[in-house]
């Protein structure tokens, strides 16, 4: 869990480097990309925000489940679809930042 | 006979309404399935075929990627009910995390052989969504005219 753990901050610390190497010509000329770095933080925001909002749900579940497991169809169903939401979120982020950056 | 198949189906579903809504994710996945088709068809015929191919790959991966949240969100619940057979917790998660690694790859390989297609990728990317917007409304049909 720990290795699991320090994996995910080395993650996060990439992506927050993506930002810096996507600066285009603009930059070069003195100009800083704004929407280039904006676009690396929302990507890392969304992820995160994402990421604890699955994590919340999945927390939930469980619980959920171990208290009842007779309620299990119900709350597997409701887990299913609340995780795929919840991707599908950190997706409009990511088409967002595409078509903006693009 | 039709009919008395589609009352029979209706009573079943008023008498037992766990049943109608355990049938939920094979639903939702025959509607990504109808919709991929649809779709792609209407992205061929309104765009070109280098969006509807993006389109058709973008909606394999989520296929693909709903198919395996399901059989992770199975195997986790039998986890924590103890129920069947104990599967390792690490290969729950790994099983979890590579569907991220199948959607990067996938997304890298279109973006490379054709950027023009990426839109297509993304649209596609969408079908769960659409799906389960396609079971609400089931649902909700089916509670309020048929009393499920």
């Amino acid at each position: 869990m720990r290795k699991l753990s320090n994996l995910f901050m080395a993650l996060s610390v990439l992506s927050f480097a993506v930002p810096a190497f996507a600066q285009g010509g603009e930059a070069a000329g003195g100009g800083v990309n704004w929407v280039a770095i904006t676009a690396g933080f929302s990507m890392a925001i969304a992820s995160a925000v994402c990421g604890l909002a699955q994590a919340k749900a999945t927390a939930a579940a469980a619980e959920g489940l171990a208290r009842n497991p007779a309620a299990r169809p119900g709350i597997q169903l409701a887990l299913i679809l609340g995780l795929a939401l919840i991707e599908s979120l950190a997706l409009y982020t990511l088409v967002i930042i595409f078509a903006k950056v693009k | 006979m039709q009919g008395n198949s589609t009352t029979r189906d209706t009573n079943s579903h008023q008498a037992n309404p766990e049943i109608f809504y355990a049938g939920a994710v094979r639903r939702i996945s025959r509607a990504m399935i109808l919709l991929a088709v649809l779709f792609t068809i209407f992205a061929l015929l309104q765009f070109n075929g280098r969006i509807a191919l993006g389109f058709l790959g973008g909606c394999a991966v989520s296929y693909l990627n709903f198919h395996w949240l399901e059989r992770g969100v199975a195997a986790f619940a039998e986890r924590v009910t103890e129920a069947g057979s104990r599967q390792s917790s690490r290969g729950i998660v790994l099983r979890f995390l590579v569907r991220y690694v199948l959607m990067a790859v996938a997304a890298y390989v279109i973006f490379t052989v054709s950027p023009a297609s990426v839109y297509g990728l993304f649209a596609g990317l969408f079908l769960p969504v659409a799906a389960i917007a396609c079971e609400v409304a089931y649902e909700a049909y089916a509670a309020l005219a048929r009393g499920v």
